[in-house]
This record gives structure tokens, sequence and C-alpha cells, in this order.
């Protein structure tokens, strides 16, 4: 086992699913039972054939032209695609570590990522970073990374090594990278986007077009307990961590109170805009435990069942 | 305003340091942060508040600037030129005689010639001395030529009034060695009094300053009470004065033992007095007060007086102490003179067979003869024939003298060389007697006490000895005398004055005298032969006087001063040849505003402090973190 589980707290992930609310979900393969009954005649993708299916789905079509059995599959027999967005940008480094943000994050997707995999459905997990100010996100780009599409719990232990040896890097520029992410999709599903939000350029575009592709959203908005109420006092030279733009700021008593005041009006802000726009938002701060995150918050909210 | 160490003012090129440092662009610590996209967003925010940032660094430079500035003038010893009455080397005579005590501004005079005094001190120039001086019965120095400040207001705080006479002679002669100990041309002697002082009074070296006290001359008092004894027994007489200008109406009113027998309303015109006397008193000892108070009528009230201790007077009456003595002699001129001249006696002479008489005396003199019973009373006994007292033998010639007992009281001063005795009675003397002269063939002069009475024994016929003519004989027969009849322990009849001195006598027998003061305090001392010196009599009142054995009687100390009763203030005095008037405040002293500059710098820094901390709005307690701030390091 690696350094970010061990197998005590895999078991009690076992036991839990990811829930679609706002999606349908295959009823076959992902051991989901769909809510329409009958089967659909819609076709929706082609799959190689594998020694166990049921030789009645197979295209003979495609079969006569390719000399390849492929598997038609249905509308319904779709599983569930689970996309995580792990914001992986150089103001994720920070924080002590216990509190540290990237490992949270690192944690917070394994655990999403087991589950899904331990209940049957289709992960993919990406990097969210921009090189040179310009969004990019999928496989072949440049310093983005990609795990999956993987299926099956077998797949743990990659997904583990996985995501432990992701390193922090670059600038975060939300928008274009979801929304390049968006635009390449070709499996939407359940979203579950990591990230903490410090993205000048915004981030509303890009959850609308993932939205727009039909992704259900959830946003993780991970914060340390250091930014919101920093430790700081003086005069001071703050230097971004990602761009190293300086900001000169006289700390005292009264701007911290303000600051704090900020940080909240800001989460607020965020709220109500994933609540008018039906995205499931959940503010974390990385003090909190993270078990007690999945297991308690999440359930709570009707993610995680 | 001038300054005394004006070279201080120098430091105020410190300032420029400081305007550089705030001009010089603020150094800021560095620190990594995840994202300063909030921090700008806040700022961008809080423009508003941006003019305040730019006061508030103005406001600091300018408090520190200011703080500079009031330590720097402080250090400078600014100093404002006050008027005062005296500076240079000051003498100060605060008057502490009775009439300080008058009520006519408040508190009272005392009080307000202390004030005066705290501002000549306060207006006393850095470098100048003063010495107070106290003028009571005795001149006190409070304290010595010195320039220190809070030394001299500690010494004037201790400074209490009395409430007898000063004593000015002395204190000017005391104020004179101050004057000359220093240097004559820079001096001054300022007194502070009402007036009072008596005339011709030497002059003084230096300056002399006067500031009067007191405004008003309205005062009743008693100027004298005494007891007279007559044949029809004691007479009290009291005198009371007006020294007011206006006619004045009053109670007297008299008691004794503390109950009130008598009162008179007096009418006492300005400027005069009215006698009282009052007959018909018991012949007992009692002790007498008289006071002064005002009619009871609609329109006055409040008290009679500014000046309260003249208002009160006691008298002690104590009957003649009749130290009766009787002679029982068929004729002795020698004891007949002797008894008549010693004081306190009231002698009667009883010829030899005729019986005693039944009254009762305080002293038995037989002169050659004795009766069988002996009457209970001291016993002087001269040529005694045989009596129960003693054995009396055969007589004998040999009379020349062979001892004297020097050491004892009875004998003190006596110089028995020149005498010459022609025959005595051989008596062995007894157990209870000692020995006061004797000569070879046996005792001439014995005394002791027995039988509860005391008995003195010559063992010769007077007219057989050239005792009589000699001057020892006087002397001998008034220390017997006073043995054997004490006189009172003292004599007081008209009372003392503050400040007067009482001697006690002690009979014999009294070890210890003690004396009790108005007050309650007791003063004891050892009873000698030659009396106890009794000097502290500064509180009027009655005192009463004790001694181990017995009570020996009251006496009162009364005011009775009309140089003090008379408490007109004076507008001129008069030392040696001039007259000193008013001063008025022509001199410039020094009053020193340096603490004052301290007091708001140290003002000044607190304020700074808070603003500093404080900014713009009221920080919480958890923000007191944010002082201990932690270098953010990447991981």
């Amino acid at each position: 086992m690696t350094a970010l589980f061990d197998e005590k707290t895999l078991r009690k992930l076992d036991r839990l699913a990811l829930v679609a609310s706002q999606i349908r979900a295959g009823a076959m393969k992902g051991d989901r039972r769909s809510t329409k009954r009958g089967t659909s005649i819609e076709f929706a993708d082609y799959r190689d054939y594998t020694r166990g299916d049921d030789l009645r789905r197979v295209d003979w079509n495609v079969y006569a032209r390719l000399e390849r059995p492929v598997i038609k599959l249905l509308e319904e027999e779709e599983d569930l695609a689970v996309h995580l967005l792990l914001d992986a940008s150089r103001s994720m480094d920070y924080g002590p570590d216990e509190h540290h943000k990237f490992r949270y994050a690192q944690r917070l997707a394994a655990a999403l990522g087991y589950i899904a995999l331990a209940a049957g459905d289709r992960l993919t997990v990406t990097t969210l970073f921009a090189v040179n100010g310009q969004g990019g996100a999928g496989a072949g780009e440049q310093g983005s990374r990609q795990y999956g599409p993987a299926r099956g719990r077998h797949h743990t232990l990659r997904l583990l090594h996985f995501l432990e040896e992701l390193k922090t890097s670059g600038v975060t520029e939300l928008d274009s990278s979801i929304r390049t992410y968006a635009l390449a999709a070709k499996r939407p599903g359940l979203a579950f986007v990591i990230s903490d939000l410090f993205s000048p350029s915004g981030y509303r575009d890009g959850l609308n077009q993932l939205q727009g592709r039909g992704y259900e959203v959830t946003l993780l908005h991970l914060l340390a307990p250091d930014e919101l109420d920093p430790p700081l006092a003086g005069d001071l030279r703050l230097i971004d961590a990602e761009t190293g733009d300086p900001q000169d700021i006289t700390l005292d008593g009264g701007l911290r109170d303000l600051y704090r005041k900020r940080v909240e009006s800001w989460r607020d802000e965020i709220e109500a805009y994933c609540v008018k726009r039906r995205v499931n938002y959940i503010p974390v701060t990385t003090d909190t435990k993270w078990d007690e995150l999945v297991l308690y918050h999440l359930r709570r909210r009707g993610l995680v069942k | 305003m001038s300054f005394l160490t004006p070279l201080f003012l120098s430091l105020g090129l410190l300032a420029v340091p400081i305007l550089i440092l705030y001009m010089l662009k603020l150094r800021r610590r560095e620190v990594e942060i995840s994202s300063v996209m909030l921090w700008q967003m806040l700022l961008r925010d809080r423009e508003a508040n941006a003019p305040w940032q730019k006061l508030k660094r103005n406001l600091l430079l300018l408090l520190q600037l200011l703080l500079l500035a009031a330590l720097i003038v402080a250090l400078a010893r600014p100093f404002l030129k006050v008027p005062t009455v005296a500076s240079g080397t000051v003498v100060v005579l605060l008057d502490a005689s009775a009439s300080m005590n008058a009520t006519d501004v408040e508190p009272n005079r005392f009080e307000v010639a202390r004030a005066i005094a705290r501002q000549l001190i306060d207006g006393l120039s850095a470098d100048g001395k003063m010495s107070l001086i106290l003028v009571g019965h005795q001149p006190e120095v409070l304290a010595p030529a010195t320039g220190d400040k809070l030394d001299l207001k500690k010494a004037l705080g201790q400074a209490k009034v009395s409430e007898g006479p000063a004593d000015w002679e002395a204190a000017l002669a005391l104020a004179s060695g101050t004057v000359r100990a220093s240097s004559i041309e820079n001096s001054t002697v300022v007194i502070i009094s009402d007036g009072g002082l008596p005339a011709n009074l030497p002059p003084l070296p230096g300056e002399v300053r006067y500031v009067p006290v007191g405004k008003s001359a309205d005062n009743l008092s008693i100027e004298a009470l005494s007891l007279r004894a007559t044949d029809k027994g004691p007479q009290l007489f009291a005198n009371v004065a007006n020294y007011g200008d206006s006619d004045r109406v009053v109670i007297l009113s008299f008691s004794s033992g503390g109950q009130l027998f008598n009162a008179q309303q007096l009418t006492v015109p300005a400027g005069k007095s009215t006698n009282v006397v009052l007959t018909d008193l018991s012949d007992d000892p009692a002790v007498y007060q008289a006071r002064l108070s005002a009619p009871a009528s609609a329109n006055t009230s409040g008290p009679l007086d500014s000046f309260a201790l003249d208002d009160t007077a006691w008298a002690v009456y104590q009957p003649p102490a009749a130290g009766r003595v009787l002679l029982i002699s068929p004729k002795n001129i020698f004891l007949e003179q002797v008894l008549a001249a010693l004081p306190g006696l009231e002698s009667f002479r009883l010829t030899p067979g005729a019986p005693l008489p039944t009254d009762p005396f305080n002293l038995y003199v037989f002169d050659g003869v004795i009766t069988d019973t002996l009457p209970a009373g001291d016993l002087l006994l001269v040529n005694p024939p045989p009596n129960s007292l003693f054995t009396v033998g055969g007589t004998f010639t040999n009379t020349a003298l062979s001892q004297i007992a020097a050491n004892d009281p009875l004998a003190k001063n006596l110089n028995w060389s020149n005498v010459h005795i022609l025959k005595a009675r051989q008596v062995t003397p007894p157990a209870w007697a000692r020995v006061l002269v004797a000569a070879d063939g046996g005792p001439l002069v014995f005394a002791g006490e027995v039988g509860g009475r005391r008995v003195v024994v010559f063992t010769f016929d007077l007219h057989d000895s050239d005792l009589p003519l000699q001057i020892a004989y006087p002397i001998l027969m008034a220390n017997l005398i006073n043995y054997l009849a004490p006189s009172q322990a003292f004599s007081a009849p008209d009372g003392l004055r503050p400040g007067e001195t009482l001697t006690l006598k002690p009979s014999g027998g009294d070890t210890v005298i003690a004396i009790e003061d108005p007050h309650g305090t007791r003063y004891a001392a050892q009873a000698t032969v030659a009396g106890v010196l009794f000097a502290d009599t500064h509180t009027l009142g009655v005192y009463t006087a004790f001694s181990n054995q017995s009570v020996l009687g009251s006496f009162a100390v009364n005011l009775f001063n009309p140089a003090e009763s008379n408490i007109r203030p004076a507008p001129f005095i008069r030392i040696g040849r001039s007259d000193v008037t008013a001063s008025a405040r022509e001199e410039t002293g020094q009053l020193e505003i340096w603490p004052w500059l301290a007091a708001i710098a140290f003002i000044v820094l607190l304020i700074e402090w808070w603003i500093y901390h404080r900014g713009p709005t009221l920080p919480a307690m958890s923000d007191w973190r944010g002082i201990f701030v932690r270098k953010k390091t990447l991981p």
C-alpha cells in the first residue's frame, strides 16, 4: 500500500458509491439501475467484444466491415463516467505538512477515485494547469497528466501510484483548462473539480462549458486554514507563489479582519453562483479530516452513498 | 520663558535622523504565499481607506517629533518668571505664636502662613537656598540652608502652631546667624506673621521683608482669672477684654468641678475691659473654669470670635496649707523667731503644763518638756526629758563635733565648725533614728520616723549653745521644719503662662513625681531634694501633679497674654530702627515647568503606541497572534 492510504482506510471506502442525481447511468455494466424500464434503441457506443459478452449484442455490420467483433452499447447500458479534475498549479503547493493543500487534494482524489473504481464506474483523473498562459488538459498536452479511463478495482494500485507522483507546477488557469477539457469530452458524467479557485481569469466559463456538455459538476473548494486567517502582521511584501507578483501591504489588526471577511464573502459568492447553476459546492478547509469529509460531509450532501 | 540649560536644545538635531528614516522607503519583509489574488481584491475594495493609511504614517511621524520636542525642552529646563517675595538666599521666619490660631482667614492664620511659605519655596531660584525657622516658644530650625524644594516642603509640612507666645529675640538672633553664615549681600529674611512682635528688636543684617497674615481684629478674651483667699473665703476675679472695634455683649460662665454655677452677661466696650468678682465661694480646693460665649439671640450664631484660645481660662484654688505648729516652751525666743520666719507656718504657743488643745497640729515642738502621751503629729524635741520614745541619761560635756552626716539631706550645707555647746543630754539613739550631728560624748541631733510620725531631737538646750547665732541655725531649722511640716509641693496661685516652668518640691518619701497634662499625657521624673523642674507647659488647661504617695495638687496654664489676644494684624513691624512694611511681590522667582513637559511626553508616547497598534478599527483579541510572524518557506 502506498503512503496515501492504508488498507483499513480503503476498506472503509469499499462500501461507498458515488451518486449521480442529475444524469442517468447505464443499467448493465456499472451495476447501476436505470430509472427507465425497457430498453431504448438509442445507440451510444461500440466496445470491443470480450469473452462472456452476449452474442446477440454483436454488431454484425461492423464485424463484416472491420472483421473485428464489437458490442453495441445502448444508452441505458452506459456506466457512470467519473471525471476527477485536479488543480495542480503552484498555488496548491501551500500549507504545513498536515494541512498541505495538494496532499489533501491527492488524498481526496484517491478516495473518490477508489470509490468510483470499486463501484465499477469509468474513472478518469486529470490534472489542470496551464503553461505559458495557455490552458490545456488531456493526454498529450505538455505537462498535463491523465489517468484513465479505467474501470475495475484492479486499477487501484496504479491509480494511487499515479496520484502520488503528481507534482505541482505552473499557473492556475481554470477557465481555459476546464473549457478545453469540456470540449474534448467524450463521455460526460460526474465531474469533481478539486481546486483552490485562485484563478484570476475566473472559473465560471469553464464550469458553464462543463455543464453545457452534460456534466454534473461538484466543486470542491480547497483552502488551507492559514489562507482563511493569515498569521501575518507588519509591513510585508507578499509574493505570489505562481506568478511571483509582489504585493506591498501593511498589515494590522484591522486589515486582517477585513481580509477574513473578504474570504468569507468570496466563498459566499461562489456558493451563491453554484446554487444558482446547480453545481454542488463543497467548501473544504484542509484541517478537516479527509475521511470525515468523505464519509460524513459528502454523504450528507448526497454525493456519496 | 527662558531656559536654565539651553545647551540641551541642540539635541533638536536628533529630529533629522527621524525624518530621514521616515522618508526612506519602508523596508518590507518578503513573504511567499499561495496567491495574492484575494489580497489584491481586498486592496481594491479598500481604496477608500487609503488616505487613512497615509495619514496614519504621517501622524506617527508627527507624534514622534512631538515626543522628541517635549523631551528636549524638558531637558533644557525652562522656567517661568513668577513674582515672588524673595529669591537668592532666604531665611523664612514662620510665626507660630498663639495668635496664629485665629480663624479669621480660612482655615486659620498658620495654615495661610504655611501656604505663603510654600509659594516662597516654589519661587526659589534653582541655585537659591532657604532656611525655615519656626518661631514658637523656642525658635526651631525646620530646615537648614538647602535648595532642595522637596525637603523644604516636607519640613514645612511638619511645622505646628503653638498655644503660647513666641520668642522673637531668640528667633531673630538665629536668623542673623544664618544670614551671616552665608552671604549678606544676597540674603533676605522674610517674616510671615500677623504682627505682635515685641518692641526693641535688634536689627537684622541683609534685607528684611514682612508678609502679613490675618485680617480681623475682632477678639474677646479673658485677660485674668485668679483666686484670692480673704477672711470671708476665697474670691474669684475675672477680667474680660474686647480687642475689636465694636462693643460686644458676651456671656461669661463659671463652672467648678465641671458644674456650672454662675453666668453673667457683660457688655464690653471696644478696646476696653470689664471686671467681674465672685464671692461666696466654698473654701474647699476646687478647679474653676471661666468661659466666654456668644449670647444666644436671633441674629448671632457661630463662634464668638475668631480666636478661641483666650475664651477659656482656668484657676485652681488651694486653701493655704496651714502648716500648724504648736510650740510648748517656757520661753524660747530662738524657736519663736525661726518658726515665725519660715514660710507656710502658722505657729501657736502653749505654756508647759497646760493641757494640749484638741485641735490637731501638724507639728509639736517640745522645748525642755514633754507630755506623757505624745500627740499624733510630727515632733521636734529640744532638750527632752526622759520619755517613751527613747532613753535619756545624764549630761555630758564633751560636745566637740565628731561627726556630721553630710550625705543626709537634712544635714545638707550644714557647717557645724563654729558651734559650741555647753552641755548635752546623754541619749542613746534608737534604732529608727539616724544621727545627723554627733559629738564625742554622744549624739547632738538625730531624726527618724516612728509610729507614723516624724521625730527630730536636739539633745541640748538651745540656750546652752551658740547655735542660734550661727548661720547653721536657720539652715538646719529650715531643713528640719521642711522635713517635719512640709509645705506644699509647689505654689502657683495665679497659674502659669505657656512655656513657664514650675518647680515641684517633693516631701520626704516621694520618689517619683508625675504630672498629667490636659491631654492626658504623663510626664514622670525622679524626685530629688532639689525638686523637679517641669517645663512642658505648652498646652492650655489644668495640669495635675502626683507623687507615688499622693496627689500633690493641680495648676492651670492660661494664655493671659494681651500681645497675643490682640490679634489685630500689624501693617508693619519694627526691626531695629526701621519699619518693615508688607512686601509686594516685587522680585521675580523661577518656576520650573519641566515636570509638566515630561508628563506630556509620556502621554504622547502612550498615544503613539495606541495608534500604531490599533489602526482604523478595533482589533480582536486573536489578532495579537499576528505579532509573531512566521516566515513562509517552501516545503
